[in-house]
């Protein structure tokens, strides 16, 4: 077990950037999720890692060591691929110990182990076969057993459970974080689905264009987002934006129309008077009120029911928005309605640089 | 739909005609060998060639008592053999090595130099290997059959290779193998489909590899291949104890293809690593 700290870590494919000097802390024990739109550098962070990419600017501490001249063999580090990358001439059993045998491990300690992972993974049943005659769920299980026997100082997740239905998913997903609170060890797993990472995450790394965004618990990343990139990629369906300058009673938005913000925006927005501004309202952030002063009336395009709630859809000038609101109102297209954000709640950002101002 | 049936019956008419038209292309010369060598001397040469005859042995006979047929084909089988073997030993680390690496230059390298002619090698090899006193030895024999076989083995298995996804690779390494350990505990097996169909390709190749032999051995280390050559004397050949050495000389490589079958086709079908 071990914390994972880098420092200025820049990679680079030819004279292609893909990691812009990072800059990461990774506490010992906890399950870390990287996260991020397709081609953001995730894998390659990964990678690095694990020692499977080599370093071209930085510092790479696992525990104590800088370990960016140590090779992936003596990294201690346990990876579980996207692709499971299981060994094909090899039982499941074999699969397992594998990495022992190659550590010099005594016979018995390594049928131990592997009993024991295939109890707690409950793949004990296929212990015998070769891959190939195994599902996908399987294939993944084996895939952790594989690393978990290792007992490894770090865990490094890409993407494992990308090939799974999304029943299996959800039930995977709910292993892994208790396998991590198990275990104890340190993991990092990267995805790129945003319920996945607020869901296992004990820590979120944001990354956009091999440069992170924010770090933080997934309540710090929903609630107060750093910048316009992580409003929108954190939560789903995704914060609404409007652009927004300031007037003395609320945020006059692209349509001419003026919104009330309360205090405490309205207060962050005249501090920023004449600069353009964006305001960020949750679809679960706005309230349905038809008596409030300064409350938007929109008119409703496309309704969504989901059950436990309805997305309604509606237009602000060009802009697209969404709002989740109660199922009992039984909203229909073109009905017109009354919505006001919710002051505690709502954001305002800098439109220009996309930080947050509140 | 029916225009789709229809054309399938018609590529499945066309694929039969094409295996029959190779297959007959293949078969006739050797079919023509292999009748040869049971018929008797004025038969042989008879044209148009007789199907209908008497078979004899009078020809394995001849061969048997003309020459130590037994002691070439030991030559035979020794180098052979130990060219196949050397050809894989240096020639599956380099396949997985340009693989790996990507860098395939040395691995075309061999290849040129396995396309060159032969001839072009003669001289050379003859003055090098008398240099070394090694003229008439198996060593000379299996070093330069070697030539042939190392590319061969290089050029099959490449793909094979290559056909590994990477991140088993890679997933060897970060369970603590070192690149020697990959290439013996997954490269290898991984192969082994290719690794049949190299080594007999290897082997076939070596074993009808005539122009080394001619020139590098001598009369204790000659190749079966190279002493049927014996038979072709000037004006009068012996057409029939000819074609019965050439019918033995045909029959390992043939009872190895076919023990091996199974792997062949496994191997040539790519379908060994998969899933
Ligand atoms: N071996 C390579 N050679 C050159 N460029 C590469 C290589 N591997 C990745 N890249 C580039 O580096 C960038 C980051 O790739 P990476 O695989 O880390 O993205 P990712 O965040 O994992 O994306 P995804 O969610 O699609 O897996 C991409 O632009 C990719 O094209
Ligand atoms: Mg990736």
């Amino acid at each position: 077990m071990a914390s994972i700290h880098t420092r200025g870590l820049v990679k680079k494919y030819g004279s292609l950037t893909v990691l812009h000097g990072l800059d990461l802390e990774i506490p010992d024990h906890e399950l870390v999720v990287l996260v991020g739109p397709s081609g953001c550098g995730k894998s390659t962070l990964l990678r690095v890692l694990a020692g499977l990419e080599a370093i071209d600017e930085g510092d790479l501490f696992i525990g104590e060591d800088r370990v960016n001249d140590i090779p992936a063999a003596k990294r201690d580090i346990a990876m579980v691929f996207q692709d499971y990358a299981l060994y094909p001439h090899m039982t499941v059993r074999q699969n397992m110990a594998f990495a022992l045998e190659m550590r010099g491990m005594a016979r018995g300690e390594i049928k131990e182990r592997v009993e024991k992972a295939a109890a707690l993974l409950a793949i004990e049943p296929y212990l015998d076969r070769r891959p190939k005659a195994l599902s996908g769920g399987q294939r993944q299980r084996v895939a952790m057993g594989r690393a978990i026997v290792r007992n490894p100082r770090v865990f490094l997740f890409d993407e494992p459970l990308s090939n799974l239905d999304a029943r299996l998913r959800t039930q995977v997903r709910a292993e892994i974080k208790t396998l991590s609170q198990q275990l104890r060890t340190t993991m990092v797993f990267v995805t790129h689905d945003q319920v996945e990472a607020m869901t296992m995450a004990d820590r979120i790394v944001v990354m956009k264009s091999g440069v992170i965004q924010q770090v933080g618990s997934p309540e710090d990343v929903y609630e107060t987002p750093a910048n316009l990139f992580v409003a929108g990629f954190i939560g789903s369906p995704s914060m609404n934006f409007f652009p927004a300058s300031v007037e003395n009673d609320g945020l006059k938005l692209a349509d001419g129309r003026t919104v009330a913000v309360g205090d405490r925006v309205q207060a962050a927005a005249t501090a920023h008077r004449g600069k353009p501004l964006i305001l960020g309202v949750r679809p679960e952030h706005f309230r349905v009120a038809p008596d409030a002063a300064g409350a938007l009336s929109v008119e409703i395009t496309l309704v969504e029911p989901l059950g436990s709630d309805t997305l309604i859809h509606f237009k602000v000038g060009d802009a697209e928005a969404i709002a989740r609101v109660e199922p009992d109102l039984r909203p229909k297209v073109g009905d017109v309605i009354a919505l006001a954000p919710s002051p505690e709640k709502a954001h305002l950002f800098e439109e220009k640089s996309g930080a947050l101002i509140c | 739909m029916s225009h789709t049936v229809a054309s399938n019956r018609w590529t499945g008419a066309l694929n039969i005609f094409l295996l029959v038209l190779a297959g007959v292309v293949s078969l006739t010369p050797m079919a023509w060998m292999v009748l040869s060598s049971f018929k008797a001397s004025f038969e042989v040469t008879a044209y148009p060639p007789t199907v209908i005859f008497s078979p004899t042995l009078e020809n394995y006979a001849t061969l048997w008592e003309r020459t130590p047929f037994l002691h070439y084909a030991f030559n035979s089988m020794v180098v052979t053999v130990s060219s196949t073997a050397l050809g894989i030993i240096l020639g599956a680390p380099a396949a997985f090595v340009a693989s790996w690496t990507r860098v395939t230059w040395p691995a075309v390298l061999t290849l040129a130099a396995r396309m060159a002619p032969g001839t072009l090698f003669l001289l050379p090899w003859y003055i090098m290997f008398r240099q070394f006193d090694m003229i008439g030895s198996y060593w000379a024999l299996i070093l330069t059959h070697a030539v042939i076989t190392m590319p061969i083995v290089i050029w099959v298995l490449l793909p094979f290779f290559d056909n590994i996804p990477r991140s088993i690779y890679e997933a060897a390494q970060v369970d603590g193998c070192s690149p020697l350990r990959i290439f013996f505990r997954i490269g290898l097996p991984l192969v082994a489909g290719g690794l049949a169909v190299s080594s007999i390709l290897a082997f076939v190749f070596s074993w009808n590899f005539f122009l080394f032999a001619l020139v590098l051995s001598n009369s204790d280390t000659k190749t079966l291949i190279a002493a049927s050559f014996n038979f072709i004397g000037e004006g009068s050949t012996n057409w029939g104890a000819l074609m019965a050495a050439a019918t033995l000389i045909a029959l390992p490589p043939l009872v190895l293809a076919i023990v091996v079958q199974r792997w062949l086709i496994s191997g040539l079908t790519l379908g060994a690593v998969k899933g």
